[in-house]
């Protein structure tokens, strides 16, 4: 990569000489091929991000009755609502379960994964492969399937564990409101550990052998060989695959709304499942929008933690 | 010298426990799911639970992939609409994202930095913030119950890391390989057609696969865009299949056994490529 990269840019610099004031419009012009490159992407962005965006703000600002189809500018009004509705902290005590819990257990899964698999054995390729099944599987045959098994009377977990003479009476766990968020992050935990394995596999084939060896030769344990040189090189991919699943998490929506729709007793129900309800049962945009709104603020915020991790990881490895 | 041979196999000995642990965990429900739907209805909720039927049949799949009867013409229609809505997204999306990859590896224009990072930043917001204002706009185009409001949705999803993998791709390439065909008298698109491209094929399999699957397997768009039930596609058929047939598991497992095989199989034919493509795109850079 450093190999590959350095003459490249000397090589591009130095026949153009650029002027050492040429203005922006200028250097545009230059490269106004460049752009024509880019210009679908951007375009297709454009149409179906940028618009969007602007026009949940504009919405969230107003109110919209269903029935009469007027929307009517109200300030804040819709803030001021959700802030104070009584489901709302309910919700978003839920919603910081659900990601933070599905976040820390399909990262341990998937690094335990990455690490049992790092080494080469007889098969490997075949159970790294299995493992990843889930991760391709559609949310919505997961969501059914997993109801099935852990349906209260006919599922397979009940079944399992009353013929083992564990338990006696139905297993209830969707269905229950202490278990169910538990349950569900399980699921959750199931369908996504393998991207983090995916990612830590490609991390870990980065971390340089010789210093592995090094280290071992100096008589590092193997706690310590992972701790102080694996670690390290694996910080950056470590930062972009959490903050990318603690993101995939906030959004999930899926598997809570095909296995329990929220309940039950808005006991698993998420930002996402409640602002989709707003939208779409109640047809209040207005709301929803505002909801959004808030929502897409913490995205930002995680936004700008994922670009910094990104940039600050190219360099280093630049050198 | 003796503990530490017994520190490393008691590690051995975890590590298949682990792996044995986590095969079961992701491989079960997929054999319990193929399992219920070879059974019929009531071997299907008989306790305890059976994992092998004893008279095993074919029923639910000949009657889902069937056109003489009407669920199965229903289920043949999701399934061609799904294959559509996924390839159509497909072709799109790596014809859109070669050029620009390939524009944010290889060109240095004005404000390069922050359109590419603009782009990626799409991985961090809500489906939900984008639903009610494209809802609003597929109506205003009068695209809603259309499958292009599904296929320029989806396009959007895959776009992001599929440039994203692509540039890792590109920059990993010398730029010394071109400048040796443009000096042999290659346009630039030839030498991007016949040294680049060949070069990236693994990242470009990758970024297929990528975003056939996300089309095939998307939900919320799909069940908020489209109406007409013959252009539901597979997830949104699922669960009118749940609603309609509720009591009929091996149907329902059926149904999604079917759906998940041909992205199961197209992903673990090509994995390898995918998991490579991270390597070389995603990670190292």
């Amino acid at each position: 990569m450093a190999i590959a990269e350095a003459p490249a840019l000397a090589g591009r610099r130095e026949p153009v000489a650029i002027p050492a004031r040429e203005t922006l419009g200028h250097r545009i012009t230059r490269h106004w091929a460049d752009y024509l490159y880019v210009l679908p992407a951007l375009l297709v962005m454009l149409i179906v991000i940028g618009y969007p965006l602007i026009y949940t703000v504009w919405l969230s600002f107003h109110a919209t009755p269903p029935r009469t189809g007027e929307w009517v500018f109200n300030g804040t009004q819709n803030y001021q609502d959700i802030l104070s509705g009584p489901r709302f902290w309910r919700v978003t005590m839920n919603t910081i379960y659900w990601t933070v819990g599905s976040t820390l257990f399909a990262f341990i899964l998937g690094l335990g994964a990455a690490l049992a698999l790092h080494n080469p054995f007889r098969g490997r390729g075949v159970v790294r492969a299995l493992l990843l099944i889930p991760w391709v599987v559609s949310a919505v045959a997961a969501a059914y399937v997993w109801r099935w098994i852990l349906h209260s009377d006919y599922g397979l977990v009940t079944g399992m564990l009353k013929s083992w003479g564990v338990i006696d009476r139905p297993l209830i766990l969707l269905d229950s409101k202490s278990y169910v968020m538990p349950t569900l992050i399980a699921v959750n935990v199931w369908k996504e550990f393998p991207f983090v394995m995916v990612m830590l596999t490609a991390g870990l084939q980065t971390v340089p052998e010789g210093l592995l060896r090094a280290a071992r030769i100096d008589g590092a344990s193997t706690w310590n060989q992972f701790w102080h040189v694996t670690v390290p090189h694996l910080r950056g991919v470590i930062l972009i695959t959490t903050l990318l699943l603690f993101v995939i998490n906030l959004n999930s929506f899926t598997l809570v709304w095909l296995m329990t729709g929220g309940g039950p007793a808005n006991a698993s129900q998420l930002w996402i499942t409640e602002i989709y309800n707003i939208a779409f049962r109640s047809l209040q945009f207005g709301m929803a929008s505002a909801f959004s709104v808030i929502l897409f603020i913490i995205m930002l915020a995680l936004g700008y933690f994922y670009v910094k991790a990104l940039t600050a990881n190219a360099p280093r490895r630049e050198g | 010298m003796a503990t530490s041979r017994r520190g490393i196999n008691l590690l051995g000995l975890a590590r298949w426990l682990f792996l044995a642990f986590l095969l079961a965990f992701t491989a079960l429900p997929m054999v319990w799911m193929f399992s219920t739907s070879i059974k019929t209805e009531f071997a299907a909720i008989q306790q305890p639970p059976v994992w092998i039927p004893a008279e095993p049949t074919f029923d639910q799949y000949t009657t889902l992939l069937s056109p003489a009867n009407p669920t199965g013409r229903q289920f043949l229609g999701y399934l061609k609409n799904s294959v559509w809505v996924s390839t159509a997204t497909t072709i799109l999306g790596v014809l859109i994202a070669v050029p620009a990859a390939y524009a944010f590896s290889r060109f240095s224009f004005p404000g390069r930095e922050p359109l590419f990072f603009s782009v990626l930043v799409r991985n961090m917001f809500p489906v939900v913030v984008f639903l009610i204002p494209l809802f609003i706009l597929m109506k205003f185009f009068g695209l809603v119950d259309t499958h292009l409001s599904l296929i320029l949705t989806y396009l959007t999803f895959g776009l992001p890391l599929s440039i994203w993998l692509l540039k890792g791709f590109y920059d990993n390439i010398p730029p010394e390989l071109e400048r040796a065909a443009r000096i042999d008298g290659a346009t630039r698109f030839q030498a991007f057609w016949k040294i680049i491209l060949p070069l990236s094929t693994p990242g470009l399999v990758a970024t297929a696969i990528y975003a056939f699957i996300q089309g095939w397997n998307e939900y919320v768009y799909a069940r908020t865009f489209i109406n007409s039930q013959n252009l539901m596609t597979m997830p949104v058929g699922l669960e009118k299949f749940f609603t309609e047939y509720a009591s009929n598991w091996p149907g329902l497992m059926a149904a999604s056994f079917i759906m998940s095989v041909p992205v199961v199989v197209l992903f673990l034919v090509l994995q390898r490529h995918f998991v490579r493509a991270l390597t070389e795109g995603a990670v190292k850079h």
